[in-house]
């Protein structure tokens, strides 16, 4: 038996909704400390993580490990027939092949449930090593979403390039270039609007923009963004869900030519 | 995808080209073994290829020529001429397979001569029977704007082009389009403000002509019909359209507009078109249509990836002008959306003799091979035109360029186009002029990661050509930009690997290939 229920039904939603650009088909992985996800994107460029920790969750039973495939698309149809401040409850029986949402609205006057069919999903689990990395900025969300944005206009790349100056955002394309410079700033009356670099060594890589905005879709979970970048490694986007968990994007950089070839 | 079917069809077109001698085309076909004019081409290009040995083919040649003032032309042509007819084209001319026989006959009309049987037949069903003529299910041109009714019902959701215009005017009634036709074609043919247009109408008049005697003139009353409603047609053709059109068409209408006007400012514009503008216009509508039309095509993802991803080019700047482009002009819009439907019908069904005559001329009057080149060109683009889902507005904008780029065959846009033409049709590796095609290949690196790159094989010398390539097949084969969900998911599925896609060895400084996140993580 698998019985989650969560106050905040809107997170579930933007949850949802900043993985279903990138992932269409993923397994839910329910364990007694928490519902987790991992998925690539399907050129694996691009790898989502997300942890929800059972102590987040208003009621969390699970009795014993479950792994249930999903529709991302599917499941997001359903969450918005929720309302945001609903209460949603997820229960699945251990042998079955269903899943059922149930919608609460706040003042328990519209009770509505969805069933939904699990689905038999392949999943390639990839094992994440912790690693130190060399460059970590932390950043306002809403600023990352927008300089994402904006350089997709100019290129489909970007280059990120932190030094001790701060962090430079730069893009080329057919119409000009574009480069967008943020330096450490701490000053701010409200910490989720601070910017800060935490650099051991200067970093530069090159990312394809269209995944920088599609990660961007978690905007919403949280004020503030963390890229944690390390030249060998991919780098990470990670978005705090408030007391539950976080929402991890790695990708795979881009590789210059000439190393390439080297 | 040409394999499966082939595998039955073959076998009997073989038995009627070497055992009954006769003449096989694609449109005949289309029609017996009931696939599409773009499969049914496919199949014959593939037949064609493997019993080159044993039987003959002719070609259809189609492009722009050299002579002044440029005149679009298609030709037929057998294929030891083949290369002597590819000389009178300006730079790349399509070549596809028209038919093929066990020897070229000495009456060219022999090779029609079966496919116009089978159109005769068709036509002389009974007016209450829905065929592949009448509602034109296998043309690879459609228009949302034509209702079909066959005995009182809507023939096809997808309602698409009167390809057989002619058979259907005569038999089936209630066609608005078709009932415009008569009119419109004196119109646009005295008017002459562009080449095309105008060109077109004549050619539909011979051809109306040549089409209502041979359908044997079956019923009387639609041909009155005809000259009744011809009375409005001429001054309403808006209403016509639109009253025909009905309510689902009516954003189609606007994104028809919307290309028409934004073409002279799209980037395709740098093609420096030496034809009249208005021209193009009507060109680029009719492949406009032909895409939004396509959306309802089963063609495959595949082209409307490169599709798509040349959208992801430069949409972003085009989307400015389809937003003001979308109030007025409602008449020339019509106009040129009608002009296509004519000529469209008649090509289809009747215009064969025309395009023999061709063959023994070789001199080409520039009214009968517009019509021709046009559908045939539509044709051949269906595939890459298909991808007009649901964003409507930055992927009409790149119909537009399709449109144009038809014309000139020499832009880097136009030689995705081609090149998709030449996959499906393979005899263009024999053409003359530079001529590219899009290949996918991939490969396991250095790194041992996977990667697919799309590579423009065959390049063109063209020096400022392959710059404009570069940049085009940069932002072509990476995915196409994130904003459009759509887009993302839909490359992303059928392109795995696409962000790593790039050619070698044109890599600007900023060109990096992407890496592989299972280069970094061990599966567990």
């Amino acid at each position: 038996m698998l019985e989650l229920r969560l106050l905040q039904g809107g997170l579930l939603k933007k949850v949802l909704e900043a993985m279903r650009e990138l992932v269409t088909d993923a397994n839910f992985d329910c364990s007694r400390s928490g519902c987790s996800l991992q998925a690539m994107d399907s050129s694996h460029v691009a790898l989502v993580a997300l942890l929800l920790r059972s102590d987040g969750f208003d009621h969390f039973r699970c009795d014993r490990n479950r792994s249930m495939g999903m529709n991302l698309n599917h499941v997001a149809k359903l969450l918005r027939c929720a309302g945001n401040d609903d209460i949603i409850t997820l229960k699945a029986d251990d042998d079955g092949d269903t899943v059922t949402f149930m919608f609460e609205s706040p003042k328990q006057d519209k009770i509505a449930d969805f069933e939904m069919k699990l689905m038999d999903i392949q999943s390639e689990h990839l094992g994440i090593p912790e690693a130190e990395y060399q460059a970590i900025v932390k950043m306002p969300s809403q600023e990352f979403a927008r300089i994402c944005r904006d350089l997709s206009t100019i290129g489909d790349s970007v280059v990120i390039s932190v030094t001790k100056e701060g962090v430079k955002f730069s893009t080329k394309g057919d119409i000009g270039s574009a480069n967008i410079v943020c330096r450490q700033n701490t000053t701010v009356d409200k910490p989720e609007e601070s910017t800060i670099i935490e650099m051991k060594d200067p970093v530069s890589l090159t990312f394809a923009l269209r995944y920088l905005i599609s990660f961007t879709k978690a905007t919403p979970l949280s004020n503030t963004v963390t890229v944690s970048m390390s030249s060998d490694l991919p780098m990470v986007v990670e978005y705090k869900i408030a007391d539950m968990g976080y929402i991890r994007y790695y990708l795979a950089p881009k590789i210059d030519e000439d190393e390439d070839q080297a | 995808m040409a394999a499966d079917g082939a595998l039955e069809i073959f076998p009997q077109v073989q038995a009627l080209v070497l055992d009954k001698l006769q003449v096989v085309s694609y449109k005949w076909l289309s029609r017996n073994f009931s696939v599409s004019s773009n499969y049914a081409k496919r199949l014959i290009q593939e037949f064609a290829e493997r019993h080159c040995s044993e039987l003959e083919v002719i070609y259809t040649l189609s492009g722009w020529l050299k002579s002044e003032p440029q005149t679009y032309c298609v030709k037929l042509a057998s294929t030891h001429k083949l290369e002597e007819a590819k000389q009178v084209f300006k730079d790349n001319c399509s070549v596809q397979v028209y038919s093929v026989q066990a020897c070229v006959p000495n009456d060219l009309a022999v090779i029609w001569n079966a496919e116009f049987v089978q159109a005769e037949e068709l036509f002389n069903q009974p007016l209450t029977e829905g065929n592949c003529l009448r509602d034109n299910r296998f043309c690879g041109v459609s228009n949302s704007f034509v209702k079909r009714i066959v005995d009182g019902k809507h023939v096809g959701a997808a309602a698409p082009w009167p390809m057989n215009g002619k058979g259907v005017a005569i038999e089936s009634k209630g066609i608005s389009t078709v009932k415009g036709q008569p009119v419109q074609h004196p119109q646009q043919g005295s008017g002459a403000k562009n080449g095309m247009q105008s060109s077109i109408a004549v050619s539909s008049d011979n051809i109306e002509k040549v089409a209502l005697d041979a359908a044997s003139k079956v019923t009387k009353p639609p041909l009155i019909k005809e000259s009744v409603s011809g009375g409005n047609a001429g001054k309403n053709k808006g209403q016509n359209v639109k009253s025909s059109s009905g309510t689902a068409s009516s954003l189609a209408s606007l994104w028809g507009n919307a290309s028409a006007k934004s073409k002279p400012v799209t980037p395709a514009a740098e093609t420096a078109i030496d034809t009249s503008i208005a021209a193009a216009t009507a060109e680029a509508q009719i492949c406009a249509r032909e895409a939004l039309d396509a959306a309802n095509s089963e063609d495959e993802d595949h082209h409307n990836n490169h599709k798509r991803e040349r959208n992801g080019v430069s949409g972003r700047k085009r989307r400015v002008f389809l937003d003001f482009s979308d109030d007025d002009d409602e008449e020339e819009n019509v106009t040129s959306l009608s002009s296509p439907d004519v000529f469209k019908g008649k090509h289809a069904a009747e215009s064969l003799p025309k395009t023999e005559s061709l063959l023994e001329r070789s001199k080409l009057s520039t009214a009968e091979p517009k019509g021709d080149r046009l559908s045939d060109g539509l044709d051949g683009t269906e595939g890459k035109n298909s991808s007009l889902p649901s964003d409507a507005d930055e992927r009409s904008a790149s119909i537009t360029m399709g449109g144009i780029s038809l014309k000139k065959k020499t832009k880097s846009y136009n030689q995705g186009d081609t090149d998709k033409n030449n996959k499906d049709v393979t005899t263009t590796s024999t053409s003359t002029s530079p001529k590219r095609r899009k290949v996918l290949k991939t490969r396991i690196d250095n790194r041992g990661r996977e990667v697919t790159e799309v590579i423009w094989e065959g390049e063109t010398a063209d020096s400022n050509m392959s710059e404009k390539n570069i940049s085009v097949n940069d932002a072509a084969n990476r995915p196409p930009v994130a904003n459009k969900a759509q887009a993302a998911g839909i490359a992303a599925s059928t392109n795995p690997g696409k962000g790593g896609n790039k050619k070698p060895g044109k890599g600007g400084p900023k060109d990096a290939k992407q890496g592989n996140i299972l280069s970094f993580f061990k599966r567990v």
